[in-house]
């Protein structure tokens, strides 16, 4: 698959995941996986979920404005560099954001995510 | 180990800004054949072909003001990514513009660091 449809497919799984049910991003990560979440830094699938599924809101809605990718280097991993917009249920005025994402090939052919960055874009 | 790595993503950062702002031709030094930059949606690849869009932007002096810095290792081989956002004021312009960079560096053979990989997007609205 080609690089910019792999990123694209992957991130609209991985939002579409998110804000529909959101403890199904646990195998979308493993336990070597980084996410620093607006300078919280946390490792492991497990732990990685447990902060997402427990983040101070319900429902949301991420709508994506960017997406850029790379290939990562030699061991086939692809970096992912995403803006876009959270909104809230409840909220009036929706939360711009920026992530970026480094995938990792799994042996069966799909990606995980390795190292995960989320900063609130604010104005 | 991790605070090795965000000491060596800060001493990154504000080494390249500073580059940028003061001397912008000096930033192929940090740039290699290999490497690749995504500037606005726009895809560069190699030192020559990055340094010239980079010199070439439609703006002479500029100042970047850093908010926010994350390091992490990356899989690969004493890699590192960094994410950046700030704001960039250019001269005469009234307001900053925001942005957001990722960074993807590579160690060299010498023991500094290389950018493989770079993405950068201004945050508008």
């Amino acid at each position: 698959m080609d690089p910019d449809a792999l990123s694209k497919a992957f991130v609209e799984h991985y939002y579409t995941t998110f804000d529909t049910n959101r403890a199904g991003l646990a195998n979308l990560y493993q336990e070597t996986s980084m996410l620093t979440f607006e300078g919280q830094k946390i490792q492991g699938s497990q732990n990685i979920v447990n902060k997402l599924t427990s983040l101070p809101f319900q429902q949301c809605k991420h709508s994506i404005t960017t997406v850029d990718c790379q290939p990562s280097g030699p061991a086939g991993g692809m970096l992912v560099f995403v803006s876009g917009n959270l909104q809230l249920a409840g909220e009036q005025h929706a939360l711009k954001f920026s992530q970026m994402f480094h995938l990792m090939p799994t042996p069966q052919g799909s990606f995980y995510v390795y190292n995960d960055i989320f900063r609130l874009n604010y104005a | 180990m991790e605070e090795q790595v965000e000491m060596v993503g800060r001493a990154f950062v504000e080494h390249y800004y500073h580059l940028f702002d003061t001397q912008r031709s000096s930033l192929s030094s940090l740039y290699h054949q290999s490497s690749m930059l995504t500037f606005e949606g726009q895809r560069l690849q190699g030192v020559d072909h990055i340094c010239f869009k980079l010199n070439h932007l439609p703006f002479d002096k500029c100042h970047h003001l850093i908010s926010t810095i994350d390091t992490q290792p990356s899989s690969s081989a004493g890699g590192i990514v960094v994410f950046v956002s700030g704001s960039l004021r250019l001269a005469g312009e009234e307001h900053p513009l925001r942005f957001s960079q990722m960074f993807h560096l590579m160690p060299t053979l010498q023991g500094s660091f290389y950018v493989q990989n770079d993405i950068f997007r201004l945050n508008y609205g």
